[in-house]
């Protein structure tokens, strides 16, 4: 093994190096930076990137929901709604339709704290709270894995500025998890209490529904309660049949505004756009981020390039005169790869300390997740490529130099 | 040992051609001394770049040891650099970022020897000139005779049949030159063969073969080995 070093000349291109130490400190300290912010911009894209890839627990691709605005006098809104519904409901395509007080990732809705023991002073666990009828389970495409649906005659109006809550609840498999150490199973048939006294009792469970919020830390702790809003202003989430539902988004608005000329019908959105826009920060956020890397790296890049050019140009002669005592095009290539491949491995040590010590700033600031070691050693060795890309060209440059500049060449 | 026949060497530069040596015949033989003079653009640093492999003839033969140089690729002309000849510069060529040890280290590494071998001849050699003692000095640190002392040393450590050297004298005043003369005759007198460019007829004088170049022509003035004959043109 000594032998090989000694063979690779590592030891003399220390040397060397140590005695032109700032150019090649300055490209070290210039990877050590490209390093550090290369690793945690990628840990953070990566952050993003798993967010976005979270299941909503909805068919997305088959839903869309309108909000239905009434602005005429002595409307009875009870029985608009139920007209409103049946007309969705008999609309050919339609799978499933129901009013919904919220819709998933859309970034406003309701929440409240669930309790396993009344009382004021307790802590509740936070869910987010959708109201359904019976058909909810089914328009929004959410799998019910254990109890059962509501029935009809579970579903009760909640009048605006009520605080009453209905008997029953379905809720999602992480807040059972959430809420009863781990073991969703142990949920079912539980009592727990809502808005610190409430009982209500949980008569199902659903693999998963996200919360409206992506950035919340309990997105996946959502519940389902059987009530109808009674008020002016009501949403209605609708499921259609497989590829279909772009063709009926514009008919079902079309038939809502033309069947009742005092109310308005808007925003009619698919569940895919809700999803897109939810996550537009995150996609520009993570564009940023490596754009900001590719710079970086390229800056990195192009200033290797330019040391070992200049380092090449202020040699001339002495890369001649080793090829005229027997060097090799190849040993001189050489000689540049292992002399960057050594700075570049004083750049990634520092800049993997840098990137350590960056994350366990940002997990303390940001409460952000610690740093995988895996993209740490994928940053060092996709750095360490980068160098020996970099230089390669000069390198080349380098083992093209006549070893008759030994006696002609420049100083 | 070394045998040219009709060597030329001409460069093209935007359409012009110069030619710096024509049809050279010459023969050297193992143990010869043989100094190179002539005028300033005369072609003897051409001369000397192609005896020692630097630089490639435009056409002709070239038979180093018995093998024809033609034939060789860059990497067995640098192998063939490596193991038999080597080379004085007229500006020492030391690596100015590196100590002497390592200055002389460096063609035995291209050779692949190991570290105790390496080490051996690099203290030998550095004793041999004198300059054991100094062998962790930066060439900076070292007069000019020193450094053509420790050029001398890298020479021979790679055990050489074949010492080019370009004026290895040029940098040094006169008791420095006449220092190295005579090291470089005791290396000659030791069995290696040496070919040495120089400016000065004294110098030249000392040598056991006088070759003279001019415009490009070789001929011999003078050969005091008198087995020898040399093919030149007037």
């Amino acid at each position: 093994m000594l032998e090989l070093l000694a063979r690779l000349e590592l030891g003399l291109i220390f040397r060397a190096l140590m005695r032109n130490k700032i150019g090649a400190l300055l490209i070290a300290l210039q990877i050590a930076l490209t390093l550090t912010i290369m690793v945690n911009a990628i840990f953070m894209m990566q952050e993003r990137s798993q967010q976005m890839a979270r299941p909503s627990g909805l068919d997305e691709t088959n839903t869309f929901y309108l909000s239905n605005t009434i602005f005429a006098q002595n409307y009875n809104t009870q029985t608009a709604l139920q007209q409103d519904l049946q007309r969705i409901r008999q609309t050919p395509g339609v799978v499933a339709v129901t009013q919904i007080n919220a819709i998933p990732l859309s970034g406003g809705g309701w929440s409240m704290g669930l309790q396993t023991k009344p009382g004021d002073d307790l802590e509740g666990t936070g869910t987010a709270v959708y109201m359904v009828d019976e058909h909810g389970i089914e328009a929004l495409g959410v799998e019910l894995i254990a109890g059962e649906n509501f029935q009809s005659s579970d579903i009760v109006w909640r009048e605006v500025g009520s605080t009453k809550w209905p008997p029953k609840t379905i809720i999602t498999k992480a807040l059972a998890e959430a809420m009863f150490e781990g073991d969703w199973k142990k949920a079912l048939g539980k009592t727990v209490y809502i808005d610190n006294h409430q009982p209500v009792q949980i008569t199902g469970i659903i693999n998963g529904l996200q919360a409206p919020w992506n950035g919340w830390n309990g997105v996946e702790r959502s519940m389902l309660v059987p009530q109808q809003l009674d008020g002016k202003g009501s949403r209605y989430f609708i499921r259609t049949e497989a590829g279909r539902r772009d063709e009926l988004m514009p008919v079902i608005e079309k038939m809502l505004a033309d069947s009742d000329r005092g109310r308005i019908i808007r925003n009619v959105t698919s569940m895919q756009q809700t999803r897109d826009e939810s996550y537009q920060e995150h996609q520009a956020t993570n564009t940023i981020l490596l754009t900001v890397i590719i710079v970086l790296t390229l800056i990195t890049g192009f200033g290797i390039v330019g040391l070992a050019m200049f380092s090449i140009n202020r040699r001339t002669r002495q890369i001649g005169t080793r090829r005229a005592l027997g060097a090799s095009q190849w040993q001189v290539m050489r000689y540049f790869m292992l002399e960057n491949l050594l700075i570049s491995f004083a750049g990634v040590i520092l800049g993997a300390a840098g990137a350590v010590g960056l994350n366990i700033w940002l997990v303390a600031t940001f409460s952000m997740s610690p740093l995988s070691p895996v993209l740490l050693v994928i940053g060092v060795v996709a750095l360490l490529i980068v160098g020996q890309l970099a230089v390669s060209y000069p390198a080349l440059v380098a083992s093209k130099i006549s070893p008759a500049t030994a006696t002609r060449g420049r100083a | 040992m070394l045998t040219m026949n009709k060597i030329s060497k001409s460069f093209i530069t935007d359409d012009v051609a110069t030619h710096a040596l024509r049809d050279i015949q010459l023969h050297v033989n193992e143990g010869d001394f043989v100094s190179v003079t002539g005028p300033s653009g005369s072609g003897k640093t051409t001369f000397l770049n192609i005896a020692g492999l630097l630089e490639t003839s435009t056409s002709g033969e070239y038979l180093l040891d018995g093998e024809d140089i033609a034939k060789l690729n860059d990497s067995g002309r640098s192998r063939m650099r490596n193991q038999k000849i080597g080379f004085i510069f007229q500006s020492f060529n030391l690596i100015p970022d590196l100590n002497l040890f390592d200055n002389v280290d460096v063609p035995l590494r291209y050779r692949g020897l190991n570290t105790a071998e390496r080490r051996k001849r690099i203290e030998h050699h550095l004793d041999q000139v004198g300059l054991a003692s100094r062998m962790k000095h930066l060439p900076s640190q070292l007069s000019g005779g020193q450094q053509q002392r420790v050029a001398i040393a890298r020479a021979l450590a790679t055990s050489p049949r074949f010492l080019l050297a370009d004026e290895p004298t040029g940098n040094l005043d006169s008791q420095m030159a006449q220092s190295v003369m005579s090291l470089l005759e005791d290396i000659n007198k030791a069995g290696t063969t040496i070919l040495m460019v120089t400016h000065d007829p004294s110098l030249a004088a000392r040598a056991t073969r006088q070759i003279y170049i001019k415009d490009g022509h070789v001929s011999e003035l003078t050969n005091k080995n008198s087995n020898l004959h040399v093919v030149g043109e007037a």
